[in-house]
């Protein structure tokens, strides 16, 4: 967590030698000397844009005399450094470094490196606005300053990983956010002590309160409009560079549910959106469960009117339930993550295939029964209609385990591995606040903007885990 | 700790604790001991509670702050305050381990009949200590969530409402008590309402800013509504000589319901009252821990937790049968109950003593 590398000393003065031997067997290193002027410019050619290198360095110093030289390193895009260790890291930054005998300047070159703003693959949303976020931090921090014409939004500019050197935002609106939970944010990130960090869900583990639970601690989007909302909501967001993910806390359980469409539509819509995910939520975690617990241990709770097409189905497999769920189950996942790690044209092809092939040939071979591949598709499906990708992930995997119990003890299983999951959920904390808001602690008018989305009269305040001082979002009345 | 629980959540603390095994036999307890429309009997017990709520109330509002074990010690000695505290804890462990252990032995009459019940103990005796060592404040928090997950099977009852006769409450009030009525049969019946004098021990983790009393009133409220609702469906289901010869006649109303995608759900609404029952285990094991934590102040981490729970289980491999279980558990209800009342009291005259005006009078 700091700019310098350990083996040089801050204090070193600048020197092109020295910045050469830094940078030796660099390919993309380059030394370019004016001799009239006996300035040197070094710059890693890859970073630096050709145009203003030209515009900025080659054509005014090329045939500058000594004072045209000096009168032209007062402009202020030149800033004078006094140490090596400066010049480095500019140089690293897409800067170039330019020496004349002991002193040396620096002045930025960087060009954009990386693809145009486009439409998010992981979070697309019907109505609403399409752009994304790329891995340009700063043309990200652009996007969210478009939307929010506040001069109250500010920034704190931070870095990671020693040999990385990853530069990170922490963006806030004054006024707003809560200070001590910016500076518990700041201080963690702070704290970071590691080679490398190359993305927003990389460095979230890396301050996550509970580092060992299977649950995402902080939420990440790659759309600006969750961000903006998110910073206008009082929360605190930060932007990683390289990584198409911000992230913003304090977070809770619950807002992984959520997702912009709710917003755009009428909150009517927007209501039964969010109670159709809780239940894909439930769906996704019990119910293939549900049914091995059944058809292992209690039969009886089968209304007679099914339980003759269902042990004609089972008849004819000859695995236990909970090794036939757990069959289909990893085909399943095996499905899906093929698709995710193929190009989308072929992509489609394993979904036909494993359509037809997990769909009918084994029911037809008696590999499963027809109501099993109900139960796996319903949760499989049901799981994707979690907007985050990463909660969804980790539901998928949880649910594994209570397959497992409800294979063994049935519905006892089952309710014991809910009621861990359950205690778990309780011990989480998100940057000290509770992970349950607003459940537990309960908060009502957060309700409205949870579980259901109210109308936008309703939600007048903002979310109370975000411990804001200013709390009313809305004054407008119905 | 920072965290201080809302009045809220002491609420469905309160409801928790009192809702637990002795929910699946509450009307056959109600028949036998109260006899013909018992819920008038049940109202009359619930106002009893509420009054000694009012009483930790008054040792609330006197104690300014200060905990229990604080009044306690500071009239009291800690050479003779320390078996005390020893000797709570245990009894609390007791009275938690015979309530979940009478939740197992129930539920093996519909499932597991073969497994070992320790076996099952385990299971929620591991829940409990993982619960323990949250600390009270998130088990507040997780309570909530077994709260909502209990609280719909108040819903059933719109099923039996086309079997539901009301003259099956007779005119009668008070009659055809199995034994008559006796100041142990209504007491048996008062033992459902056990648990809300563990408030006492809640001082110094609720929220004072608020009225947490509030939470206190609201949540034996609500669970004495919630015992009404189910005396209310049972006494208009089943006629009195019925309920009074079912061993478990919520079971038995629950197996009635056939839903069109799901029969026999007692299978599944027992297994639910896990959580109930995990939380009386746990908030009796952490009234023990609150106990012990005056002797050993600055404990291993977790030490006392596991030892808590390893003590709870050692416990419950005593009663072997759900006979043994059940006067087990309506023993320690008793005493449980005579601690309820006699706490308040006597902390109460303590702090009279400890609140008298200091120095004499000038003549």
């Amino acid at each position: 967590m700091t700019t310098t590398t350990p083996d040089h000393k801050p204090a070193q003065p600048p020197s092109v030698e020295a910045a050469l031997a830094e940078f030796s067997t660099c390919i993309d290193i380059e030394q370019r000397t004016f001799p009239k002027n006996a300035i040197q410019a070094v710059y890693l050619l890859h970073l630096v844009s050709q145009d203003q290198l030209y515009r900025e360095i080659i054509r005014p110093f090329m045939n500058a005399t000594d004072d045209e030289t000096a009168h032209l390193l007062t402009q202020s895009v030149f800033s004078e450094v006094c140490s090596h260790c400066e010049c480095v890291d500019a140089i690293l930054n897409g800067k170039a470094a330019l020496y004349q005998g002991n002193q040396a300047w620096i002045i930025d070159l960087a060009r954009p490196i990386g693809r145009t703003i486009e439409q998010s693959e992981t979070e697309s949303v019907i109505a609403g606005p399409h752009d994304g976020f790329v891995e340009n931090m700063m043309e990200n921090l652009a996007v969210i300053r478009q939307r929010i014409r506040s001069s109250h939004l500010k920034t704190v500019e931070l870095s990671v990983g020693e040999v990385t050197k990853t530069p990170v935002i922490v963006a806030y609106i004054e006024g707003i956010a809560n200070p001590d939970l910016l500076q518990a944010l700041i201080d963690r990130i702070k704290g970071i002590e590691t080679d490398a960090v190359y993305e927003a869900n990389m460095l979230v583990q890396m301050i996550d309160d509970n580092p060992n639970s299977v649950f995402p601690q902080f939420m990440t989007t790659e759309r600006p409009d969750v961000i903006c909302s998110k910073l206008t909501a009082g929360r605190i967001v930060c932007l990683v560079d390289g990584s198409p993910s911000v992230f913003s806390c304090p977070t809770s359980f619950f807002e992984f549910f959520t997702s912009p469409d709710d917003y755009y539509q009428r909150w009517q819509l927007g209501t039964a959106l969010r109670l159709l995910r809780i239940i894909g939520f439930l769906i996704t975690i019990g119910f293939t469960a549900f049914y091995v617990a059944v058809t292992t241990y209690h039969y009886e709770m089968i209304p007679h009117t099914m339980l003759l097409n269902l042990v004609e189905s089972r008849s004819r497999v000859p695995f236990p339930p909970l090794f036939e769920a757990l069959l289909m189950e990893t085909t399943i996942e095996l499905l899906r993550e093929a698709g995710a790690r193929l190009p989308t044209k072929i992509g489609q092809t394993i979904g036909i295939v494993g359509g037809i092939v997990i769909g009918q040939a084994a029911v037809q071979a008696g590999f499963t029964s027809n109501v099993l591949i109900i139960a796996v598709a319903s949760s499989a499906i049901a799981s994707f209609v979690i907007p985050s990708y990463i909660m969804s992930a980790s539901i998928r995997l949880i649910r594994f385990g209570l397959i497992i119990l409800a294979g063994i003890l049935g519905n006892l299983g089952l309710i014991v591995g809910i009621g861990f999951i359950v205690i778990h959920l309780a011990g989480i904390t998100n940057l000290g606040t509770s992970y349950l808001t607003p459940v537990a602690p309960m908060n009502k008018m957060d309700w409205l903007d949870s579980f259901i989305r109210g109308p936008f009269y309703l939600l007048r305040n903002r979310p109370s885990q975000t411990r804001t001082t200013n709390t009313v979002k809305t004054k407008m009345r119905k | 700790m920072s965290e201080k629980i809302s009045p809220f959540h002491i609420a469905l603390l309160v409801y928790m604790i009192e809702l637990d095994v002795t929910f699946f036999s509450l009307p056959r307890l109600i028949a036998e001991n109260i006899g013909t429309n018992g819920w008038i009997g049940l109202i009359g017990l619930s106002l009893i509670a509420g009054l000694n709520i009012v009483l930790i109330q008054l040792v609330y509002r006197f104690a300014k702050g200060r905990t229990v074990y604080e009044i306690m010690e500071r009239a009291i000695p800690k050479w003779i305050m320390y078996p005390v505290y020893v000797l709570l804890a245990v009894f609390w462990v007791m009275l938690g381990s015979f309530v979940a252990k009478k939740f197992v032995l129930i539920f093996q009459i519909i499932s597991f009949q073969t497994a070992p019940s320790m076996f099952l103990y385990s299971l929620i005796a591991v829940m409990a200590l993982y619960l323990l060592t949250k600390g009270i404040y998130n088990i507040s928090k997780a309570v909530t969530i077994f709260f909502f997950f209990l609280i719909p099977v108040a819903f059933l009852a719109v099923y039996f409402i086309p079997e539901w006769e009301p003259i099956r409450f007779t005119t009668f009030l008070f009659r055809e008590a199995a034994e008559g009525h006796s100041f142990r049969n209504w007491l048996e019946v008062y033992t459902i309402f056990t648990g809300y004098e563990l408030v006492l021990l809640l001082f110094p983790y609720a929220d004072r800013s608020k009225k947490i009393f509030k939470g206190v009133y609201i949540g034996h409220f609500l669970l004495t509504s919630m015992y009404l609702l189910l005396t209310a469906v049972c006494f208009g289901f089943y006629s009195l000589g019925q309920l009074q010869s079912l061993m478990y006649p919520v079971i038995d109303l629950l197996s009635y319901i056939e839903l069109p995608f799901i029969n026999r759900i007692e299978n599944l609404i027992l297994t639910l009252f896990l959580f109930a029952n995990l939380v009386s285990l746990t908030m009796f094991l952490w009234a023990a821990l609150t106990a012990l934590k005056r002797l050993f102040p600055k404990p291993k981490k977790n030490a006392l937790e596991i030892g808590l729970v390893v003590l709870s289980a050692l416990i419950a491999i005593y009663p072997k049968i759900t006979r043994d279980s059940e006067a087990l558990l309506r023993a320690a209800l008793y005493a449980e109950t005579g601690l309820a009342f006699a706490v308040p009291i006597l902390l109460l005259l303590l702090l009279a003593w400890q609140n008298r005006p200091k120095g004499g009078r000038s003549a």
